[in-house]
């Protein structure tokens, strides 16, 4: 909605070169940046939010599909589309160079798909080889018309790398209608656009027109694509398809969030890349819209609550501390059940020969459970006491190695001498209800493969998750 | 005497997902061996495991004695046929030849007397006539028959074989177990991923009984009973795969 | 708007008084189109071609770098430049696609994007510079590679400096296919069969990377980043649709390379535009040939050859 009243305030308003006014420092450009004060800015802005929407929204289904790079060549395809469109009536008609694009969009991709149904050639060379040879041809015409005695031809090369100061009212005025007609689309047909995506056989199976929405999944991609040029560039246009909705893949595992959140990240690139072009006087749009959707990617890459890597680092890390917690419990009781369970403290020396570690080792081991209410130390710090709860653990995690090595060797036919290494493993990940499973497929067993006893846990507390 | 193949302790994971549990294994030479088990029971990953395709979780591999990677050179390696392009712009011959490779210093060339072995080789499968095809004009049975050829042609001690009755006529099949029959009895060892149980007793003097972990393994006769297939193929193991599973999502 | 065809101007003249200048140049359109496509045809085989396309937009800031740090323009500073942004591309596409859930199109996409946006970023901005523009990166200096500096040795002045380099670079090809035809074929073939032969696939994928990335750096030079894409696939995939053996693949692709210099000069000078786009062109039009002789083939024969064997490939 407020983009909507946003674009309203923007459309009437003339285009002029922001790069006529910029020979000010970064901070007054900042500051004008966020006033608005520049028309043509407005222009720029509203039409880098408005190709960061459609792209992201189509991207995210490339992605899903595993067609990235049909977007990749989808972009570079229109090239030679544009030129057409620029020669048709010689000047830069926006309806005349969306229409050639869009036309040698869709041949593009129709010709991969020729070229790998006829052929022996696999999907990634006909991709590259259509890719480069349209917009090979396209330069050949590009040059034909930078010879062309026309004043008008200005900014036709400004589609290579793109610049959205260049963007005039026409242009957002067709951006608006795209990404409307996208959003139009992809709500309405939302679910026939899942299933085709999820699984083409099934769509067809239950009668829905697979090659009409590919078709007009197509068409959108190459609206958008080609809305997009003016500001971000023929050659990275793929990006701000691909990008963002990698990172929205990277965040969530449903398909109607991941349309929101790429759209979202769509939206903040367009705008960051718009901010960041118009700071430094001589900076294309494209690439700082580009360098900044890979910024929120690599964010999403290393921060992602489920996925990123320094999530999942810590998350390791706080479960090897919680396995050593539980290691030096388990030791406190062996030491005790070797002693017959006819005392309660435990000396640290007993406890370092148990864990194979050195005395100050152990200690460090033991202050880890002071600190976490499972264990107490005498005043000397020599002598360990488990807590009522440390001692339920430490019975919880040897039944636990216990039933997992009965259950190896009675159900799984591994030999006694080889299940221990597992059940180290296994008894930190075993929850109650497992352990439940265990009991009663296993007849509620006294002792183990070894002879020894498996503890009764009273009062519950299994591994803790 | 030296175990044709010896494992021990073999654990093999895919992205942390455990698909082969502490295989210990000792393959004496000279016999013909079946591998069976339901599907992603680890038959392939077994094979892949002892040809360091794909790297162990833990636990070691010995061919004849030494370690594996010393001794793949004795190794011939039927892979399944579904792994390959078959659009590759090669012929029956330049496939068969790659067998040799392995022999072939680095940069040298194949040489008359290489091209005599695979064509013997060929001769022996009955593809001498197609020698000059593309590989893509073959059918399903000769397409095995090529591979076979090639696996001739490496000259090895141990065959390891991926499925190479999956999908061929009956002649192949038939041509098939004559020539690892013929193998055998040259003091050969094969091991054979197979899956027709209707078969197998007649096909192999030893079997192999996969699943997730080793099942079984002894002669045909003394393994291949009821219990010990149910045992195989049936679901007991649901609670192991449950938590195979569990271990996977703690990442 | 298209000149007209003049007889003279357009195939007499660039081999007669035009030929110090357009000798050179088709003789490095030659050289390129060579590089290319003798590694093209494995990239095609192995089903890695838009790896190529990653590596010809990624190498952009390498060599900016390069430039900016040693502010020099020397060969070797090039070349490193190149090769380390091409071995960071392939590490990075790998990285991303083995740690997240994304796949490896979108890893490629993404991580080629960011580098060529990096790099055209550096460019800009150091416009003064960098010896390279905006052109550069599109058209490369292909039709002006005559007027470059000639190299010398022992005073005598052999060939201008891109070209010499060039042809070293197809020689490095030429012999690298040479003395590991095996390797390569064997690990593109069947990777575990490589393996079980004891030929290490991953070091021969690295390997191949790396000459990936040096013939791209001097290809990108004379004819910009995408046409390089075209160089790579161009002529490996019209062999590939001819023949069914390797080695006439890459004779057929060396034939390709010469017969598109030639027309692409021409074309060029006739429409008098970048004559690495011609060159493109003219090789995309050989291709078209090709493709039609299989669609044509197939008409003639019926349904082609392929017994039942081929059908269970997929199943």
């Amino acid at each position: 909605m407020m983009l909507l009243l946003f674009l309203l305030s923007v459309l009437p308003a003339d285009a002029a070169r922001i790069s006529d006014v910029t020979e000010t420092s970064a901070l007054e450009q900042a500051v004008r940046f966020f006033t608005f004060r520049d028309p043509s800015l407005r222009l720029a802005l509203a039409g880098s939010l408005l190709l960061g929407v459609s792209c992201g929204l189509l991207g995210a289904f490339l992605v899903v599909r595993r067609m990235a790079l049909v977007g990749d060549t989808l972009s570079h395809a229109v090239l030679p589309g544009v030129a057409l469109g620029f020669l048709w009536n010689m000047t830069k008609d926006p309806l005349a160079i969306f229409t050639g694009a869009c036309v040698a969009g869709l041949l593009g991709t129709m010709v991969v798909g020729w070229i790998t149904r006829t052929t022996k050639l696999k999907e990634d060379a006909a991709l590259g080889l259509v890719l480069a040879v349209f917009f090979g041809a396209g330069l050949v015409l590009m040059g034909m018309i930078q010879r062309l005695p026309m004043a008008s031809k200005s900014g036709l090369d400004k589609c290579l790398f793109g610049q959205a100061a260049a963007l005039g009212g026409g242009d957002v005025k067709l951006m608006a209608v795209t990404t409307a007609a996208t959003i139009l689309l992809l709500s309405v047909f939302y679910k026939e656009f899942l299933v085709a995506s999820f699984d083409v056989a099934f769509a067809r199976t239950i009668g829905m027109p697979v090659r009409l929405l590919h078709g007009a999944l197509m068409m959108l991609l190459a609206a958008a694509v080609v809305v997009a040029l003016q500001a971000v560039g023929v050659m990275l246009v793929s990006a701000m398809l691909i990008t963002p909705a990698a990172t929205a893949y990277l965040l969530t595992d449903r398909m109607h969030r991941m349309l929101v959140l790429s759209a979202l990240f769509g939206l903040c690139s367009g705008a960051m890349g718009a901010f960041f072009s118009f700071l430094g006087s001589n900076l294309p749009t494209g690439p700082c819209m580009v360098l900044a959707a890979s910024a929120l990617f690599a964010g999403a890459f290393l921060f992602a609550p489920r996925h990123g890597l320094v999530v999942r680092w810590w998350r390791r890390r706080s479960r090897n501390l919680q396995v050593a917690r539980e290691n030096t419990l388990k030791a406190i009781f062996h030491v005790i059940e070797a002693g017959g369970f006819s005392r309660e403290g435990v000396a640290l020396e007993e406890l370092a020969a148990r864990r194979r570690c050195t005395v100050d080792e152990a200690q460090r081991e033991v202050l880890a459970l002071v600190a976490d209410r499972l264990a107490t130390m005498d005043k000397a710090r020599r002598v360990v006491h488990a807590t009522p709860e440390g001692w339920r653990k430490a019975q919880a995690m040897v039944r636990n190695h216990r039933l997992w090595e009965l259950y190896l060797t009675n159900r799984a036919n591994f030999r006694a001498d080889h299940v221990h290494d597992d059940a180290e493993e296994m008894e930190h990940l075993l929850d109650e209800e497992t352990v439940r499973l265990l009991e009663r497929r296993l007849d509620f067993p006294e002792r183990d493969p070894h002879g020894r006893e498996i503890p009764k846990v009273i009062g519950g507390g299994g591994g803790e998750r | 005497m030296t175990p044709a193949l010896e494992t021990h302790d073999l654990t093999v994971a895919y992205h942390k997902r455990p698909v082969l549990y502490g295989v210990d294994l000792a393959v004496p030479p000279g016999h013909l061996v079946g591998i069976m088990g339901p599907n992603g029971a680890g038959k392939t990953t077994l094979i892949k495991a002892v040809m360091g395709i794909v790297p162990p979780v833990s636990g070691w591999v010995k061919i004849f004695g030494e370690p594996a990677s010393r001794a793949l050179g004795r190794v011939g390696y039927v892979p399944q046929r579904e792994s390959v392009d078959w659009d590759f712009p090669v012929n029956v011959m330049d496939v068969v030849l790659m067998g040799r490779y392995g022999r072939l210093g680095l940069g040298r060339r194949v040489g008359a007397k290489e091209r005599e072995i695979a064509r013997a080789c060929l001769e022996k499968v009955g593809m001498l006539p197609l020698a000059d095809r593309q590989i893509a004009n073959l059918s399903g049975g000769q397409q095995q028959r090529v591979f076979l050829a090639r696996a001739l042609a490496q000259e090895s001690d141990l065959y390891l074989m991926d499925e190479p009755f999956a999908g061929v006529d009956a002649t192949t099949e038939a041509a098939i177990v004559t020539l690892l029959q013929e193998l055998k009895a040259r003091g050969k060892t094969i091991l054979v991923v197979h899956h027709d149980l209707t078969s197998a007793q007649q096909y192999f003097d030893m079997l192999l009984l996969v699943n997730l972990r080793v099942v079984a393994f002894g002669d045909t006769a003394e393994v291949f009973t009821e219990e010990l297939l149910q045992k195989t193929y049936g679901g007991r193991l649901t609670i192991l795969s449950k938590i195979a599973q569990e271990v996977k999502n703690q990442g | 708007m298209i000149p007209p065809f003049d007889w003279q101007r357009v195939v007499v003249a660039p081999w007669t008084d035009g030929l110090p200048t357009y000798g050179w140049v088709v003789l490095m359109g030659f050289l390129v189109a060579l590089a290319c496509g003798l590694i093209g045809n494995f990239l095609v085989l192995r089903r890695m071609a838009l790896v190529g396309d990653a590596i010809s937009h990624s190498i952009l800031p390498g060599i900016a770098v390069a430039f900016l740090l040693s502010k020099s323009r020397g060969t070797i500073v090039m070349f490193s430049g190149a090769l380390v942004a091409g071995l960071v591309t392939t590490v990075l596409i790998e990285f991303i696609h083995r740690r997240t859930r994304v796949k490896q199109d979108a890893a490629i996409g993404i991580v080629f994007s960011t580098l060529f946006a990096f790099g055209v970023l550096l460019i800009s901005m150091f416009a003064g510079q960098v010896d390279l523009d905006a052109d550069c990166v599109l058209y490369g200096e292909l039709g002006l590679v005559g007027m470059e500096p000639y190299a010398m040795i022992g005073g005598v002045e052999i060939a201008p400096q891109p070209v010499l380099t060039m042809g070293i670079v197809c020689l490095l090809v030429v012999a690298l296919i040479f003395f590991f035809y095996k390797e390569l074929l064997v690990s593109s073939f069947d990777p575990a069969l490589a393996t079980s032969l004891g030929m290490r696939p991953g070091v021969v994928h690295h390997a191949l990377m790396a000459a990936l990335s040096v013939v791209v750096v001097g290809a990108f030079r004379a004819v910009g980043a995408i046409l390089v894409i075209a160089m790579l696939i161009l002529p490996g995939a019209t062999a590939y649709l001819l023949v069914s053996r390797l080695p006439r693949m890459l004779l057929l692709s060396v034939i390709h390379a010469a017969l598109s210099a030639v027309a692409g000069l021409h074309l060029g000078v006739w429409l008098d535009c970048s004559i690495g786009a011609a060159m493109v062109v003219a090789g995309a039009a050989l291709f078209t040939l090709a493709w039609l002789r299989v669609l044509l083939g197939r008409r003639l024969v019926g349904s082609p050859p392929e017994p039942e064997g081929t059908s269970m490939i997929g199943g």
